[in-house]
Parts: C-alpha cells; structure tokens; sequence
C-alpha cells in the first residue's frame, strides 16, 4: 500500500477556502487513483511569507479537502512559526480535526532560528510530526533566503532528539547526495524522498545511510517521478514495504486506512 | 519493441553512475523492458577534446550493435570537429549526434554551430536541455539549461535536419509547442521529464503536437528507468500512439 507524506492541496486562486474550484485537487486524487496511492497527507500553502490571517484560510481549504476526499488525504497544518501565539493556536485547532495529521513549516525561518522554538516545542509536547521543506543547492535561492537544509534540521534533531521530525523530499531539487549524507548525522531525522528528481540511486543511497525505518515514500506533486523511483530502487521486499507506508504510519501511530 | 532516445555509456565526472558499462546498462534496459537504446559518450560531455570520448564509445558497443544505437558528441567549438564527424560516421557508425552548448561553450545560434548541423546531413541532431538538474551542479560546472527558444529558432533555421528534443518540460509555454504551426515539423520531444497525470504536460503535448511528435526516453544510467517507463504506461493516450511513441517515430528517424 503506497501512502504519501508529502503532497498538496492548492492554495485557491481567490484566497477564500468556500472557492468552489477544486480542478487541481480532483486532478491530484485522479493521479492516486491510476498511481496506486492510497492516501496523501497534504498541506496547503498559503503565499509565503504567511500570516495568521492566510494561514488560517490555507487550513481551512485543507480541512475542507478531507471531509471533500474522505480517507484520501489527510491534512498537516501549515503555519508561520514567526506567530508563535496565533500559530501554536492553530496547531491546537487544526489538530482536533479528524485526519489533521501533523504540522508543515515552510521557509520563512531557518529550523535553527530561535523563532522557531516555541512552535518546535509545542509539536514536540503533542507528539505531532513535522514536516519540514528544505533544500541544499549549489547556488542560494534568491527567493527563499531562509530555506532550511539537512545540515538544519539535522541540528534541530539532535537538538530535540523525541521530535518526530521529517526533512522534506531528499528529490526536490539540490545536492541530493549531500543531504542523504548530512541527515544521516540525526540519528532521529526521518526524511520522504518525493521531488522530481529520478536520479539513479538516490533511494538505494537514503536506505544505506538513513535505513528504511526513517524513510517515507511521497511525490509532492511529480507523481510518476515519485512512484516511479520507488518502483526502480534494487532494495529488498522489507525496505520497500515500510518506504511504501508502514514506516510513516509507525510514526504518526495509525493504522493502515480501509 | 521500446527505443530509449535518452542513455549514456561511460563515466560522469562529478557524479558516480552504478550501470555505466555495456553490461550494465544492458541489464538496466532488460530490467525496464528496452530493447534499444541511443548511446553516447557521458565522458565525452567534460572531455575537452570529446572526441576521445566517441572513440571509447566505439569500443563500448562494438559487441552489442543489435541494442544499442551510437549517437556521436561533437563540439563546434572545438578544433577540427569536421575530421571527427567523418570519423563518428564511418568507424562509429553514428546514427546521430548530440549537441551540447552549455558545457561546450557556444551557443546554438552561432554560425559554428550552424555549420556542424549542416554538415551532420543525414544524422539525427540531439539536443539535451540538461544533463543535470542546475541546482545540483557541481560547483566547477556551470553548465545552465538550454532555453528553448534557442532550440526553437535552430530548427526553424535548418528545415532540412531532424531534431530530438531530450530531457526537456515547460514545452507547452515554449515556443516550441506556442510556435509549432510556423515551426517545420523537424523536431520531436523526448518525454523523460513532463508527467502524464496531474501536471499532466504530456497531455497536452499530445494534444498540442500529437503523438507523432513525441518519442520515449528514460536518462539510463543517470536516472532510473522506471519513472519513464511509468510515464508510457499511465498516458491517456491509444495504444497506437503509445507505439509511435514507444518506438515507431524512432525507428522512422533512424531508419531502422
């Protein structure tokens, strides 16, 4: 059973989680379908930097795409970690849902800010995973300034080494290689490998130096790259299982959907 | 019968390939269910004088011409690339040549390169838009994506040639796909990077060209197979385009 940890729903076109177009979304649960993926745990994205006030309408969308896609998505919620009040406000709100699974934190700050810490430290009491984007490129990306990457989130893990911490798609784009090797430094840092990135082996590369039991599969919208990958990787019967979900439902403490 | 457009022998400077020998690679393609595959030269990519690299692919598939196809990498910038053409023609037995400007130092539009497209009559011109994703170049190669407009007015310069188009996405914003009525009908696109579901590039690719444009290709060995192989599977697309795809457009090309 494929379940992704790391997808999206779309952030509507007129900012207002009632918007009636769910075009995209229906197109992302179509892909599922044909693919095989039986669940996704989705975040949506308001414009970055966000703001209470749009990260609450991101929720909300994500909230209302569960009960739209009943048992085929469940939802993160997505915060700016600036906020510390409003966001650890809504991290309550959110997490009383049903399906709302965890908590996405974007690039507005580096996981070794100390802005973050309030927030860190509040998934941490709940137990609730975080799901973190990143990336290690050779060149900084003049849009995101403050885009974590493994060597960060390595040392927020070993910082907090009980937080269920998941460094986003090691295939995203950037020096994959780097990134296997510097997660590899928090013996406590799960990692999904989705992205479109297809290099051939980067799933063997992430088994040898993270092992399986911290591994999740997802595609973060580059849906044939994501399963695709997975279906190519040379590794054996018990890694693909727990890539393919029992790792990432061990960490959130569910069972495998009906 | 399935043609990859899109596979490479030999060694990559800044990155290690695990199936980058014949046998390999032969295996890499049984594993995925190809049956031929272009090669070229991967070392000839960062060789200066690329030439040595075409001499190593000829040794390379020398005993498995039945699989694979020798596509030549030539530089125009480089000295005397008229004498390595002949060369790639009558010893390798290239049925096409790959293009390289980025790493090579010229662009498509000088009249350099011109001069080598018109003088590879006969051969399939290949034009990789990357070999590796930008953002995880080394950082002593600094070798950027071919823009597609460049792409687009070589093959409107040159309506006698035959192009392919490899590891390419964002077409349908391109000229390429924006300008296909002005453009002669001269060059296909290789699909290893656009998805067939959700983003869904490859349907509208199909519906932009058809699926008399479009032509199958994975990357092997610098990606796995799979992904592309996935991608001919799950397109909405008849079986008869997914032939052409798969191999009949190819084979056409090349000849076979």
């Amino acid at each position: 059973m494929l379940i992704s940890a790391h997808e999206h729903i779309t952030w509507p076109a007129s900012g207002r989680a009632d918007d009636p177009d769910w075009a995209h979304d229906c197109a992302l649960i179509e892909a599922a379908d044909i693919l095989g993926i039986a669940t996704m745990a989705c975040s949506c994205l308001a414009p970055r930097p966000s703001n209470p006030d749009t990260f609450r309408v991101a929720n909300d969308r994500m909230a209302a795409a569960i009960v739209r896609f009943p048992g085929r998505v469940w939802g993160y919620a997505y915060v700016n970690p600036g906020y510390a009040r409003e966001a650890i406000a809504e991290i309550d709100r959110c997490l009383a849902m049903e399906d709302m699974i965890g908590v996405k934190l974007y690039n507005e700050y580096k996981a070794t800010d100390p802005a973050v810490r309030p927030v860190v430290e509040h998934c941490l009491a709940l137990g609730a995973p975080i799901l973190w984007h990143q990336g290690h490129c050779t060149d900084p990306l003049p849009d995101q300034p403050n885009i974590s990457d493994a060597a960060d989130l390595a040392w927020l893990a070993n910082r907090y080494p009980e937080l269920k911490l998941i460094l986003a798609h090691i295939g995203g784009g950037g020096d994959w290689e780097w990134t296997i090797k510097q997660a590899a430094e928090a013996p406590t840092l799960y990692a999904d490998l989705s992205g479109s990135v297809v290099d051939e082996g980067l799933v063997e590369m992430a088994v040898e130096y993270l092992g399986a039991d911290r591994l999740l599969f997802g595609c973060d919208g580059s849906m044939c790259a994501g399963v695709g990958k997975l279906r190519g990787a040379q590794i054996s019967d018990e890694d693909r299982r727990k890539i393919e979900s029992e790792t990432f439902l061990r960490l959130l403490g569910r069972s495998a959907p009906c | 019968m399935l043609i990859d457009t899109n596979a490479y022998l030999g060694h990559w400077a800044t990155r290690q390939l695990r199936h980058n020998t014949p046998d390999g690679l032969l295996r890499l393609m049984d594993r995925a269910g190809i049956d031929m595959a272009c090669v070229s030269s991967a070392a000839a990519i960062l060789y200066k004088n690329c030439q040595r690299g075409n001499e190593e692919l000829a040794e390379a598939v020398a005993a498995h011409r039945d699989r694979f196809i020798p596509f030549a990498v030539l530089n125009p910038a480089y000295a005397a690339w008229q004498r390595d053409l002949a060369w790639c023609r009558e010893v390798l037995g290239a049925r096409g040549l790959r293009l390289y400007p980025a790493y090579h130092g010229y662009r498509l539009g000088d009249a350099r390169c011109r001069e080598l497209v018109t003088a590879a009559d006969g051969l399939v011109i290949s034009i990789p838009v990357r070999q590796v994703d930008y953002r995880q170049r080394h950082w002593l190669v600094d070798a950027p994506d071919v823009p597609l407009a460049d792409i687009a007015a070589l093959v409107a310069a040159h309506l006698e040639a035959r192009f392919v188009i490899l590891e390419g996405a964002g077409y349908l914003g391109s000229d390429l796909v924006k300008r296909a009525t002005e453009l002669p009908a001269n060059y296909w696109l290789e699909i290893s990077r656009p998805d067939a579901v959700y983003s869904d590039e490859i349907g509208g690719l199909l519906k932009a060209l058809g699926a008399g444009r479009l032509v199958f290709g994975s990357g092997i060995p610098f990606k796995y197979p799979e992904p592309a192989t996935l991608r001919l599977e799950v397109m909405r697309a008849s079986e008869a385009d997914k032939d052409l795809i798969r191999s009949g457009n190819l084979s056409a090309l090349l000849g076979l």
